[in-house]
């Protein structure tokens, strides 16, 4: 599958064969790293003062370069495909070696860092569990309840933790197993495996 | 088992031959019991026409009386000589006792019977638990957190996000509907993701808790 680049994508990257691949390779890496933690409008200014360029120039080739990572990213775009996507740049072989490398050792950190920005559900992180029995309470005395206290560890997408204290008896508990069980059956059933083996 | 003053006040009134005579007494300990079960509180629970030459003050104050006379023993699981000497300090009578007695066990038995009590469960606390549902707010079983009741699971294989294509990875979310005792047994869904992975370790953790 090809990346269709745009004109505008085009003429922000146009800038890059401007410079030394040394210095490609440094906005390669300002581009991951501002995928990674944002972006820092000041780096544009001191790129721009040592290129004698505009900040706005420096500042659309980073955003353009950033722009083609995470569309090759997201799509998983293969080997081939890139340097195919890329070819109409009109960029030298060194400047493509360069992209493709780019590309191939930051779309694993990329597509995980894509991941995050998916709606998600609270995933599970950990459970820890005691077993106790009730003896008393203030409202009945001479009682034996046994009784499973758990705590779940679910952990958010932008990575908040919160802890649920939850408490069951041993017969919902056997129940809980059971069904859980049958899930954890379920995906080594032929319909499952057949899905899995041929959605790829 | 210690009862308040005014509890014994009214457990006097109660053994009071000129008050209750022992028909009015066999009806109203009888009424006493059975408002403890109502699902609802009924209002009109003391409208006997046993009880109509009755001060209705009094009426009230001895069902009062009595009915925490009935939950206070079943708290402390009281046996009949425990129940016997209480009602015997406040001045009730052999057969006023053993017609207290007599009901009680009834009572205990009948719920035995009709909800098939596992052996392990005391007679006493599915009682107690009946009265708690009557009584709702009022009385307290303790703090305790959200209990599970049931799980829910679905399988899902994702194919692609708005961010992500070619994800292709399976994935289970499971919900645990929860009820919430300190909230007036309100009951909600707590949903959560989980890989494979991660489920047979959350399942090889709740078979860890397995106490037999």
């Amino acid at each position: 599958m090809l990346l269709v680049l745009s004109d505008e994508h085009k003429e922000h990257l146009g800038f890059l064969p401007e410079v030394d691949s040394a210095v490609v390779g440094e906005f390669g890496r300002i581009a991951v790293e501002f995928l990674r933690k944002g972006t820092n409008p000041k780096i544009y200014e001191g790129a721009a003062r040592k290129l004698s360029v505009d900040a706005e120039t420096v500042q659309h080739g980073v955003e353009g370069l950033m722009y083609l990572l995470t569309e090759s990213s997201k799509l998983m775009i293969s080997e081939v495909d890139f340097q195919d996507s890329v070819l109409v740049l009109g960029f030298t072989e060194e400047l493509n070696h360069l992209l493709q490398q780019l590309y191939l050792e930051n779309r694993k950190e990329i597509r995980h860092i894509l991941g995050e920005l998916t709606p998600s559900l609270p995933h599970y992180h950990n459970l820890e569990w005691r077993l106790d029995v009730q003896l008393a309470s203030r409202a009945l005395r001479q009682q034996v309840k046994p009784t499973v206290t758990m705590k779940l560890h679910l952990e958010e997408s932008g990575g908040d933790k919160s802890a649920k204290v939850l408490q069951t008896d041993p017969a919902t508990l056997m129940h809980l197993i059971q069904e859980l069980e049958k899930a954890l059956a379920e995906l080594k059933t032929t319909h499952c495996r057949r899905i899995l083996r041929n959605i790829k | 088992m210690e009862l308040s003053e005014s509890v014994q006040k009214g457990l006097q009134s109660l053994a009071d031959a000129t008050f209750f005579d022992m028909k009015t007494f066999s009806v109203f300990i009888e009424v006493a019991f059975r408002s403890l079960l109502s699902a609802h509180a009924d209002r009109s629970v003391l409208d006997q026409p046993e009880f109509k030459r009755l001060d209705q003050k009094l009426l009230k104050h001895c069902h009062t009386a009595a009915t925490t006379c009935i939950l206070e023993g079943v708290k402390q699981n009281a046996d009949k000589s425990t129940i016997s000497a209480c009602l015997e300090d406040v001045g009730f009578d052999a057969e006023r006792t053993e017609v207290f007695y007599t009901t009680y066990q009834v009572i205990t038995n009948l719920l035995c019977y009709s909800f098939k009590i596992h052996s392990r469960s005391q007679p006493q606390t599915v009682f107690f638990l009946i009265l708690i549902q009557y009584f709702g707010y009022r009385f307290s079983l303790g703090r305790c957190p959200p209990h599970i009741n049931d799980v829910s699971w679905r399988l899902e294989y994702c194919i692609k996000n708005g961010h992500v294509h070619k994800v292709n990875e399976p994935s289970y979310l499971i919900s645990l509907n929860v009820e919430n005792a300190n909230n007036g047994g309100s009951s909600e869904d707590l949903h959560f993701s989980c890989t494979m992975e991660q489920l047979q370790v959350a399942n090889m953790n709740l078979n860890g808790c397995i106490p037999f």
